[in-house]
């Protein structure tokens, strides 16, 4: 089952949130969302899950009670313990009495949060909470599970931890889309998608991506065009579109941090041109 | 007479039974960026808060500019926090026209890419923005060193290089920069890395440093989700890399038989343990 | 720092306007509605030599009421149903006068009348014989301590939820608008109700305040004007980003209702200009319905009024409330504000 968004835009009053956006999230995978803040993740995200009603163009998506989400601020609810917060989940999605028991042990030994069941949600740290978050959007084992930048200020330790619980929800057959900021996430993801002002840049696995990139990057001490060089460790880089690059410049093989922000300089570039 | 902008000799902070900061000694010499890395929990902003002077040590000396900590001394340094400083209900320009007048220099400049936003709520710019323009504030003043904590967290690509360029360009002027981050490929543009676990620092230096003895193998194989589930299965330290499974700090025939045994096949090759990796071990460890 | 502090305040709408709005309106209630003094009161007479007795009565008293074919009962019937303060009854062994003491300062005023005006009149204070504040207080006060906890109480436990950010959880879990609400009020609701009966038992044995009325009528009116109250608080939980926002508002919406629904200052004292704002407050038909109740013994019958007022207040409230909730949980269109970036800073190492 694959799900996702076709051709949609969303505005919010005179801003264009997305335009023209389409996205497949089939089951099985994770999507990583890839996009500063800003670029529409978080409304891609919510309309997916039916918070916000586009435009135009189509959702594809099960009902409320078989996805999982994850909002960006918090997901649980600080008052209460861990173990309240999981039962309460499993209640609103129909998971009860043994069968509860069980998966919210299963779910608690993943995410390493055993040892902390009766602490109350406002007393773990970022990392832990937002582990718990994502116990709760899978304790129903929903078909399709969203979640919005959820290793954001997380510790590496806990985003290993996230990303190995999100592995298995995508082995185990859910279809899978989470933003992020992190590209090294991005990478990891079986398809990922580049937002940029609500607009798709490109898609596709990691090395269709690469494959599809056009033009080339170029190593420089100092930038020949200001506005199309960006800072690495101590060099900068520069993105030449055509492929028009002095000879003389060494050439990089470019990764997913090149190719996103080349792509947002060129967008800029096009846009500031059009204007 | 140290050169040192900022430097922790033995430093042990306890908060009654709980040891939050355990006999560090570190130190950041000007125009150096190093970068603080560690899980939650392991001690990064307590020993931050005691290089700012803002808690004092249980045990060990702090030296802020080479002397012990003062309030005069705290003015030549800068700080970004976590939540940025910023009041989200006054414009950039209210913002720091009110550090401009505390600090007693005149009003910085906003660089070009901040200039639309200048009268513009800071609650209603966008994070990069945001950030940029609290790393602008913090720096007004001309301090010698600066403490930035996770100052790039939630930011897009291009900003987080724009905030770089920031960065590197107050180092070549001769700050000494310190940053924590939990970001991996931020932490390779430091100079110097150190590494903090449950209040120790456990490594330092360079990036081969920090990952020390760590050992990783990769699993290649068609079928990535049997082979995924059944070291996850066996309670082995997974990462699922796009289709191929990383195992941190296992041996190779130990994996080929549990690879074997769930009936997978499958290629194990070691390669280089990544930061994270050593993270994963330690915390390991911990558990 | 006191430029910041300035600019921050000029942005901050809600302070502003609860500084400069709030000493304006208790200026504007203490000049016109601060009126211990009431000038005349609603007089019935009845009895055989009412024409004559009407005729003569001192200008203080406004007879509204001439019933010659009726007695002594009728005119305590009147008073139990809050159709009039005095009732002179004549005829029989002497003129007298009856008072209705749950109308405190009507009375007081009346007895000083009936009293000054050399008249051989026989009074008899009804209902609050010794025309004890105590007494006509009580029943008001419960009133005003559920508006407190109704709408503060209210207001922050659902605005937690928005600025925890679990508001947006909930919009995308299965269940509806309706259940949420439901979900919400009912523990506060179930407090409330506790909280009346533990007042009202305490007051009544504090202060030795009678109830001589029927407890289901009582009830009746008090479940009533717990779900106006109740709405009111959602209403502000709706229109409110923060605790701190909420309160104030709250606050707002509390102190006209302790000043001018008659609590204090008599509803008939006040001049007209302010009076109508007292008509529209809930409390001031709750403590209608408890004083009724409790002092005087009133019928259901005698109440439908304040009591239909306050369903019709109770549907009004919810029904709006509940629209602007289900906005925040149904999918949006065309909303004025971009939703804001998160703020992202989480508890670090």
């Amino acid at each position: 089952m694959t799900y996702g968004l076709t051709s949609v835009d969303v505005s919010f009053g005179d801003v264009r949130a997305l335009h023209d956006v389409t996205v497949e999230i089939p089951a099985g995978q994770v999507v990583a969302i890839v996009g500063g803040d800003g670029a529409g993740k978080t409304t891609l995200l919510r309309t997916l899950v039916r918070e916000v009603a586009p435009d135009a163009g189509h959702v594809h998506a099960p009902s409320k009670a078989e996805i999982g989400f994850l909002p960006a601020s918090t997901g649980s609810w600080a008052a209460l313990s861990v173990t309240q917060n999981l039962n309460f989940a499993g209640g609103v999605y129909g998971v009860r009495g043994a069968a509860l028991d069980e998966r919210r042990t299963a779910l608690l030994a993943t995410a390493g949060l055993s040892a902390a069941a009766d602490r109350l949600a406002s007393r773990l740290s970022g990392g832990m909470r937002r582990k718990l978050g994502v116990c709760m959007a899978i304790v129903h084992r929903p078909r399709l599970l969203v979640l919005d930048e959820p290793s954001t200020g997380v510790d590496p330790v806990s985003r290993v931890d996230l990303w190995r619980m999100l592995s298995e929800a995508a082995a185990a057959g859910s279809a899978v889309v989470m933003s992020t900021t992190y590209l090294d996430e991005a990478e990891r993801a079986g398809h990922l998608v580049v937002l940029d002002a609500g607009h798709v840049l490109v898609q596709g696995s990691y090395d269709e991506v690469r494959a599809g990139f056009p033009g080339t990057v170029t190593r420089t001490g100092s930038a020949v065009r200001p506005g199309w060089s960006w800072r690495r460790g101590r060099e900068r880089h520069e993105y030449w579109p055509d492929g028009d690059a002095p000879p003389r410049l060494p050439v990089v093989e470019p990764d997913l941090e090149d190719i996103v922000i080349a792509l947002s300089l060129a967008r800029r570039a096009d846009a500031g041109a059009r204007a | 007479m140290s050169t040192k902008v900022v430097e922790a000799r033995s430093v042990t902070r306890r908060f009654g039974s709980f040891t939050a900061v355990d006999e560090v000694t570190m130190d950041v010499a000007p125009g150096e960026v190093v970068g603080l890395l560690g899980a939650n929990g392991a001690g990064k902003t307590t020993l931050m808060r005691m290089l700012l002077g803002l808690l004092p040590t249980t045990e060990g000396t702090v030296l802020m500019l080479g002397g012990p900590p003062r309030r005069e001394r705290r003015r030549r340094l800068g700080y970004v926090p976590q939540n940025l400083g910023l009041y989200r209900d006054l414009t950039l320009t209210e913002n720091l026209a009110f550090v401009a007048d505390a600090y007693g220099t005149p009003v910085p400049a906003l660089p070009d890419d901040l200039s639309r936003y200048a009268d513009v709520l800071v609650a209603d710019i966008p994070l990069g923005a945001q950030r940029q323009g609290a790393f602008v504030a913090a720096l007004s003043h001309e301090p010698e060193a600066v403490l930035l904590d996770e100052p790039t967290s939630g930011v897009d690509a291009l900003a987080r290089a724009t905030l770089w360029d920031t960065i590197r360009e107050q180092a070549d002027r001769g700050v000494g920069v310190l940053i924590t981050t939990h970001y991996m490929q931020e932490a390779q543009q430091c100079d110097r890395l150190l590494l903090m676990s449950q209040g120790r620092l456990v490594a330092q230096g360079s990036e081969a440093d920090i990952v020390g003895s760590t050992r990783a193998l990769v699993v290649r194989t068609d079928d990535w989700a049997a082979a995924f589930s059944a070291l996850n299965d066996a309670g082995a330290a997974v990462i699922l890399d796009g289709r191929t499974v990383r195992v941190a700090d296992a041996g190779r025939d130990e994996i080929a038989r549990i690879l074997g045994a769930a009936h997978v096949d499958a290629s194990v090759e070691p390669v280089p343990a990544t930061i994270e990796e050593r993270m994963l071990v330690l915390a390991h460890q911990a558990r | 720092m006191i430029i910041k502090e300035f600019r921050e305040l000029v942005r901050d709408h809600r302070t502003l306007a609860l500084l400069v709005a709030l000493p304006l309106l208790l200026l504007v209630v203490f000049g016109y509605a601060a009126n211990f003094s009431v000038d005349s009161v609603d007089t019935a007479v009845v009895g055989p030599e009412a024409e004559q007795v009407a005729g003569t009565v001192p200008g203080f008293f406004d007879v509204s009421t001439t019933e010659p074919s009726e007695a002594e009962d009728h005119a305590r019937d009147l008073l139990r149903d809050d159709v009039v303060d005095v009732a002179l009854v004549t005829g029989g062994s002497g003129a007298q006068a009856l008072v209705d003491g749950s109308n405190l300062f009507a009375a007081q005023s009346a007895v000083a009348a009936l009293e000054t005006s050399g008249q051989d009149t026989s009074i008899e204070v009804l209902y609050n014989p010794d025309l004890k504040t105590s007494w006509v207080m009580v029943p008001a006060i419960i009133g005003l301590i559920l508006t407190f906890i109704g709408t503060i109480i209210t207001s922050i436990g659902l605005v937690r939820e928005r600025e925890a950010g679990t508001l947006e959880q909930l919009a995308v879990m299965p269940i509806g608008p309706s259940t949420v609400i439901l979900g919400k009020v009912t523990p506060y609701f179930l407090l409330a109700a506790l909280d009346m009966a533990v007042i009202t038992v305490l007051g009544m044995l504090l202060f030795d305040v009678p109830f001589n009325g029927h407890v289901l009528t009582f009830a009746l009116g008090a479940v009533l004007f717990l779900l106006v109250v109740l709405g009111i608080g959602i209403f502000i939980s709706t229109i409110s980003q923060t605790a701190g926002q909420a309160i104030q508002v709250a606050f707002f919406v509390l102190l006209p209702q302790i000043l001018l629904s008659g609590m204090i200052f008599p509803l008939e004292a006040m001049a007209a200009g302010v009076r109508w704002i007292g008509y529209l407050l809930p409390l001031t038909y709750f403590t209608m319905v408890s004083q009724g109740v409790m002092l005087r013994g009133a019928p259901i019958t005698a109440l439908w009024l304040p009591l239909l007022v306050l369903a019709v207040m109770a549907m009004v409230v919810f029904t709006a409330a509940t629209l602007r909730f289900r906005r925040d949980l149904a999918p949006e269109r065309k909303v004025k504000s971009r939703p804001r970036s998160t703020d992202r800073s989480r508890s670090g190492a």
